[in-house]
């Protein structure tokens, strides 16, 4: 009995420095692999989510778009400007620049 | 003969010495600034202080404020930034639609002229936090191109007006409202190039700063806040002076895959600029989702205090205040510079900039050294302390957000312990007059896909205030302190009712006015924080005010108009505490003292105005 109760207590001992252990080693941002990545998983969560219930399975078409959009913009803005430059006037839509 | 011609040297070397001190020749833009007649451009001046030389006005007779005169804009939602004051003309912003309007300071009642774009009204769908935009930019002019206004669009445009009458000289796509880019933040000019900074992280934008030449419009570069180093705009010197800020190919590597692509890192707020060092300064936003978990990593570049070089866009140092991002704060707000001595009494060329993480960062502004970081209020919890050796912010586990997990009583919460204000700097006192805000939070997480044009957000919020205001109330929500960024006391707190989201505005009669979202603008000492003056306008404020001189009179001038983050539920007529990004729940009494507005209020001493004589402005019959 006595031996029991020892061991009861041992456990939860041991339980409660497993736990302030876990704390201890919690993600603080302190600890580095290299020259600003100090980012390490919270306890319980994995170093990567790809395949994880995390995953946030990105659509790659979905992450393509802003480029796209980024690069007719600055299509665009470039025939604004050259013929701005030839001919003084300005003109917005690009549909009525004249073809070089 | 030979003695007179040495002596003649000699002089001219001592006339030429000081000249050939001077690192640069000052331009057109940056003396306009020094005059007090002009409030040219958002900061005031390159710096961004705010701070106004004249004492006119001051602590002893700031009761006798009075108001001169008055306009309204027309429109409603928040009124952020401040109007502009060249040549005797006052240039005033609005919310959407973006109207200009130019006023003749010796009789605003005629509307000189005034720029109304049509927009496309989808363009208010993807604005995270109400449709306000930040202010205007001034640019003088060359003899071949005419004085410029420059001002950015919802939807996403730039546009150069003809300062004197109103034309459109150059239009601009920066920004496609289609994927959730929006434009909010005011144009910077510097020299001879514009920056456009960039909105949008709460729909997943990837955030990037360009510049334009302000004569035609044309892209000078670009630099984005995520991805491959040729994108952001890093080189071989990057980070020299602190190689342990990371230097290389961090913004691939701090992040899993491509979630980089819509990594946010926007950048929105004030910038700053140094000619000196040809640098201009300006912080990136928060990484997206909001989601901590569905991006692991340092997310590099978002977070990060910018030094890059005005002509070519290169990065000369990024120090990232906050790793791993799990709480909004949203790394945008202003850079102030000034100049004093650190701790072991060298004079060091400074840039100080209180962030939404509850930390006043101040760095030495030629290399990115860090010379302090200390907590806006003793309630910050989610950092320990900012590590001035290793730079990186200890955080307390505790305060961490997780999926599966509701984390509670977090300080400083999303909307951070300081926001979008633009403060000052009083360079006598050496006094940094901060708005605050004292807001907590509780936060928890929820897995999201990202669809372009789409919120992607990731997070369900509980905001109230923090613990020293009145959470049953729901009121007690802001700060305004007196900082002195090398000793990092506060020489004096004041708590307000609400935030101060605006920012303050300084000069050298010991005051410090700003304006609050009850509806109030404010005079304070500068020395003592007492409070010496206020009045109450039409509606709240959230823009900043300025000081400017006008034929031997000093006024102060605020736009009044509530919106912004804080006014959502009040302007969209919101209920449930969470809705809003968590806002509506923690203004719920914001409705119970104010009502939206939009327009401008001009001070002076007994209101002493254009209109003395009754007869100017009269219609005369023939």
């Amino acid at each position: 009995m006595g031996v029991i109760r020892f061991a009861t207590v041992l456990t939860a001992a041991l339980m409660f420095g497993g736990a302030a252990g876990t704390a201890a080693f919690a993600y603080d941002g302190t600890k580095c692999k290299a020259a600003g990545n100090c980012w390490e998983p919270k306890p319980g969560f994995p170093e990567k989510i790809q395949g994880s219930k995390y995953d946030p399975k990105h659509d790659p078409k979905e992450l393509a778009k802003q480029q796209t959009t980024i690069e007719g913009m600055e299509e665009r803005n470039r025939k604004r400007v050259a013929y701005f430059k030839k001919s003084g006037k300005w003109e917005y839509d690009v549909a009525k620049i004249p073809a070089q | 003969m030979r003695k007179y011609l040495n002596s003649v040297s000699l002089l001219s070397v001592l006339v030429a010495a000081p000249l050939m001190t001077m690192a640069h020749a000052e331009d057109k833009l940056e003396s306009l600034a020094k005059s007090e007649n002009n409030w040219v451009m958002q900061g005031k001046n390159y710096s961004a202080n705010h701070y106004s030389t004249l004492t006119q006005v001051n602590a002893g007779n700031v009761k006798n404020l009075k108001v001169a005169w008055s306009f309204s804009t027309g429109l409603l939602s928040g009124h952020e930034g401040s109007p502009l004051v060249v040549n005797g003309k006052m240039y005033i912003h609005t919310s959407f639609p973006n109207n200009t309007f130019a006023l003749d300071l010796d009789d605003p009642t005629r509307i000189l002229w005034q720029d109304k774009p049509k927009q496309n009204a989808a363009a208010r769908a993807v604005a995270c936090c109400d449709i306000v935009n930040r202010g205007l930019a001034f640019w003088p002019g060359d003899g071949k191109t005419p004085p410029l206004i420059l001002k950015t669009l919802l939807d996403g445009h730039v546009a150069a007006l003809n300062a004197d009458t109103g034309a459109v000289v150059w239009k601009i796509e920066n920004s496609d409202y289609k994927v959730g880019s929006t434009l909010t933040v005011a144009p910077h000019v510097y020299k001879d190039i514009v920056l456009i900074g960039s909105s949008g992280a709460e729909l997943g934008v990837r955030g990037y700063m360009t510049a334009y030449d302000v004569r035609t419009g044309e892209q000078k570069w670009r630099a984005y806040a995520t991805g491959p180093d040729s994108d952001v705009l890093i080189g071989d010197s990057f980070n020299k002076a602190n190689p342990h800020y990371g230097q290389k190919g961090l913004g691939t590597s701090t992040w899993e895959g491509e979630a980089w692509k819509i990594g946010g890192g926007t950048n929105w707020g004030w910038f700053s600029y140094d000619p000196d060092t040809n640098l201009v300064y300006y912080g990136s936003g928060n990484p997206a989702p909001w989601n901590e978990t569905m991006r692991p990593g340092d997310n590099k570049w978002t977070m990060t205090i910018w030094g890059r070089d005005l002509d070519t866009g290169e990065a000369k140092f990024g120090y990232q205040k906050t790793p791993h991002d799990e709480w909004d704060y949203a790394g945008i707000n202003f850079m102030m510079l000034s100049e004093q001595k650190d701790k072991d009494g060298k004079t060091r060329k400074l840039l100080t900039h209180p962030d939404r993480n509850g930390i006043v960062y101040t760095l030495d502004r030629t290399d990115g050294t860090l010379i302090s970081a200390n907590k806006i209020d003793d309630t910050v919890n989610v950092f320990k302390k900012v590590d001035l050796k290793s730079g990186v912010p200890v955080r307390d586990p505790e305060y961490g957000t997780r999926m599966d997990h509701l984390a509670k009583d977090v300080c400083p919460s999303a909307m951070g312990y300081h926001n979008q204000g633009l403060d000052s700097y009083d360079p006598t006192k050496e006094l940094f007059f901060l708005g605050v805000n004292h807001i907590c939070m509780d936060w928890e997480p929820f897995m999201l896909p990202y669809r372009a044009g789409q919120f992607f957000v990731g997070a369900t919020l509980n905001m109230y205030p923090g613990p020293k205001g009145n959470r049953q109330l729901a009121e007690g929500l802001g700060q305004i302190k007196a900082y002195n960024a090398i000793t990092g006391n506060f020489k004096w707190e004041k708590m307000e009712r609400f935030a101060v989201w605006g920012g303050t505005a300084a000069t050298a009669g010991n005051v410090v006015f700003y304006g609050t979202l009850d509806g109030f603008i404010k005079a304070r000492h500068s020395d003592t924080g007492e409070l010496l003056w206020k009045f109450k306008l039409p509606s709240g404020v959230i823009g900043h005010p300025i000081v400017f001189q006008h034929k031997g009179t000093e006024y102060v001038a605020i736009l009044y108009g509530v919106g912004g983050w804080p006014g959502v539920g009040l302007v969209f007529d919101l209920q449930d505490p969470t809705a809003g990004l968590g806002a509506v729940g923690a203004f719920k009494q914001l409705a119970n003292y104010t009502q939206m507005g939009g327009g401008l209020m001009v001070f002076s001493l007994d209101g002493k105005g254009p209109y003395d004589d009754v007869n100017v402005g009269e219609y005369k019959a023939n």
